[in-house]
């Protein structure tokens, strides 16, 4: 047990924090216009890679570091700490998808752009009618010739208003058993008969799209891996999901606590014992989500297979995060429903997302019971 | 950073986990014919009492996170051995107020048993001036420790034990009982900081004892729940169990980080940052204690609800530890005014 940075962490870290410092933008947050936002957020992520600070722990013969996890934690932590922008999610896992499944060609073509946020990417797996049972997605593709032909719809898919290029699964052979049908396809999104719409979400931003396929043309050399492997690789991506911290919301939840108590002194309510005692509640549920969260990095930077303990950790943070949330609108009172404190009002409605993506909270529950406590299915 | 445990870790868990099934119990009908005698000797023949002794160095024979370790596996098997109220509790409070090597080492290797003097509530300890008092996880103590304040500091005292009324206490597993106490025939200097030492380690093994607890009584339940064949079906293929018990296993997943983040302070950080660390992993433990044991008890119906059945005996000890040395509102109050100021 070791809870402190080693003195190549620190070092790493003191680096990370001048650099954030000073190539941080104070007013990110407030750019409203939502093209300027893309730029903004394509610009950073070009400045993160030439300043060495994008794939810590990709390998470096494809651009990354080679360096573990727990680089990617600091990262994060003195991301969040700045407010600057995080690096798109996408980078991790359909990065190992990519260096796994794909040719040599593909990998020498696709995997440096990505890691330098010259193209960015998307990921379409939902569909109306496959959430949480992803494997009955029914978008089909047919081979004519070299090319498929794409049709169907997906949902769910973050970032496509701003995406290059999509990491497409669709149905390829309906007749086998839908776990085995399932091709992966790359594509250009600006391929004729792709339409993307935005999905405005609860707190009224729009963080995420559906895209819809019709008669869409791409080439046969744009599949990854061979025909019939898009559940293995679908299941690689989620493999590689990362933990809280390493996805900046250990740091943000610290940071929104302070908020809170920042607001509770501001309101006069730090007399209040009820409040005090929430207050108090949620410093030791943050604490409860950081520390788990690092023992499940630390088992994965030494090489114990973890997986489900993930979803374990994913559970905590959506518990915490959302009672965090509730917590922000008791202390915010009457200001967050006149429209004084909209921004915290848009926090909360955010935090109600966090038990869907990625895996809702059951089934996460599932995971655990089968895969952990080896209930029967 | 790096947090997890060493191969020595590792190696001490499996010894105490190996003692914890044969000296703990399967059903409380366990509780009349579990060899104490034999079960304490054995517990101190693995040196588990002394791992809190100190070098010449000052310095604890092993770090808390072995402790932590150590009382957690014990937990986990309800072992009902006064570990923790008659060894770890009184000899850290003698070393940290640095009394003589030999009354240290009496305790620590089980030749001299003594108690910490609790206040009524059980939520404090008792001062100088106390006569009648309460003890915990002892029995036949010869001796309990009280703490007065003396000016910036503390003073610990050495007061002989002149009679024992044994409570029925709900806690099966541990006793508790009134003690009459002379006066002090004994004293030893306590610094502030190393009350608060003394306190954060107090704290944290209580959360320990609680998280063990209730990883012994979920094992139980699912394992349970494989073979109960209900609508000819185990019931723990439903997912109305699964759901309880994955939830569960995430409130023991939020106590073991913060328990093993407390143990880790006790011997590397300040003294507030311990304190506050073990604030948060007990308000953590307690806050969930009690709830992942009666879950415990709905999964296993109606037999849960029975005497015969070991799910009370974790309820009752997980609810006894959660209010030694106080419960969840002293423990969050604690943490308020280190975070955000007395108020």
């Amino acid at each position: 047990m070791d809870y402190r940075d080693t003195p190549e962490e620190a070092a790493f870290r003191a680096d990370a924090r001048a650099w954030f410092a000073e190539h941080t933008s104070a007013d990110w947050t407030h750019v409203e216009d939502e093209q300027e936002q893309t730029r903004l957020r394509r610009q950073w992520h070009q400045n993160l890679y030439k300043a060495g600070y994008a794939g810590m722990a990709w390998p470096t013969e494809y651009g990354g570091l080679g360096l573990n996890a727990v680089y990617s934690a600091i990262l994060a932590e003195e991301a969040v700490s700045t407010q600057a922008p995080q690096l798109p999610p996408y980078i991790g896992y359909m990065g190992a998808a990519i260096q796994a499944y794909g040719t040599e060609a593909q990998k020498r073509h696709f995997l440096p752009t990505m890691l330098s946020g010259e193209i960015a990417w998307c990921q379409g797996f939902s569909e109306p009618e496959a959430g949480s049972d992803i494997a009955s997605l029914r978008t089909r593709a047919v081979l004519e010739g070299d090319e498929w032909v794409v049709n169907g719809q997906k949902m769910w898919t973050s970032g496509a208003h701003e995406a290059d290029w999509c990491f497409l699964l669709v149905r390829t052979e309906p007749d086998l058993p839908k776990h085995k049908g399932i091709t992966c396809l790359l594509t250009e999104m600006d391929r004729p008969g792709i339409e993307v719409r935005k999905i405005y979400l609860s707190n009224g931003i729009p963080e995420t799209s559906e895209v819809f396929f019709d008669n869409v043309r791409i080439p046969a050399s744009q599949m990854l891996g061979q025909r019939g492997d898009g559940w293995p690789i679908a299941m690689t991506t989620v493999s590689f999901e990362r933990g809280p911290i390493e996805v900046g919301a250990v740091q943000r939840y610290e940071i929104v606590l302070e908020k809170i108590e920042q607001a509770a002194a501001e309101r006069g309510l730090l007399g209040d014992p009820r409040i005090r005692s929430e207050l108090a509640l949620a410093y030791a549920r943050g604490q409860a989500l950081r520390l788990a969260s690092l023992e499940e990095l630390s088992a994965r930077v030494s090489g114990v297979a973890a997986g489900e303990a993930g979803s374990l950790c994913k559970l905590l943070w959506s518990e915490s995060e959302q009672a965090l949330q509730a917590l922000s609108l008791d202390v915010l009172g009457v200001d967050a429903w006149t429209g004084k404190e909209a921004e915290k009002m848009a926090e909360y409605f955010s935090a109600r997302a966090v038990s869907v993506y990625g895996g809702t909270a059951q089934i996460q529950k599932n995971i655990v019971a089968q895969r952990i406590l080896g209930m029967p299915r | 950073v790096l947090a997890v445990y060493t191969d020595e870790q590792k190696m001490l868990d499996d010894a105490v986990r190996k003692f914890a099934r044969d000296y703990g119990l399967n059903s409380p009908a366990d509780l009349k014919v579990v060899d104490r005698a034999a079960g304490w000797k054995a517990l101190s023949e693995m040196g588990i009492a002394g791992l809190r002794a100190r070098e010449s160095s000052g310095a604890p024979m092993a770090s808390a996170v072995e402790i932590a370790i150590a009382v957690s596996a014990l937990a986990e098997r309800l072992v009902p051995l006064p570990l923790l109220g008659s060894a770890l509790f009184p000899a850290e409070l003698l070393a940290l107020a640095q009394a003589p090597a030999e009354r240290l080492s009496a305790v620590t290797e089980g030749r001299q048993s003594a108690c910490i003097l609790f206040d009524a509530e059980l939520a404090e300890v008792a001062d100088a001036g106390v006569q009648t008092a309460y003890s915990w996880d002892c029995q036949g103590a010869e001796f309990g420790l009280s703490i007065t304040p003396s000016g910036s500091e503390y003073s610990v005292a050495l007061h002989p034990i002149t009679s024992t009324t044994d409570h029925k206490g709900a806690d099966l597993t541990r006793a508790v009982s009134q003690v009459e106490v002379g006066a002090p025939v004994e004293s030893y200097t306590l610094s502030a900081g190393n009350r608060e030492r003394w306190l954060a380690f107090a704290l944290t093994l209580l959360a320990a004892d609680i998280l063990g607890a209730m990883r012994g009584a979920l094992n139980g339940a699912v394992e349970y729940s494989k073979v109960r064949i209900q609508y000819k079906v185990p019931i723990g293929s439903f997912q109305a169990v699964q759901h309880m018990c994955s939830e569960a296993l995430v409130k023991i997943t939020g106590t073991v980080g913060t328990v093993n983040y407390a143990a880790w302070c006790i011997d590397e950080l300040s003294p507030a940052e311990a304190l506050l660390a073990a604030r948060t992993a007990k308000a953590y433990a307690v806050s969930v204690g009690r709830p992942v044991c009666e879950t415990v008890m709905q999964v296993y119906g109606g037999l849960g609800q029975t005497w015969e059945s070991i799910a009370h005996l974790y309820l009752r000890r997980v609810m006894v530890s959660t209010y030694l040395l106080g419960g969840l509102q002293s423990m969050l109050a604690g943490i308020a005014d280190a975070r955000l100021g007395v108020k």
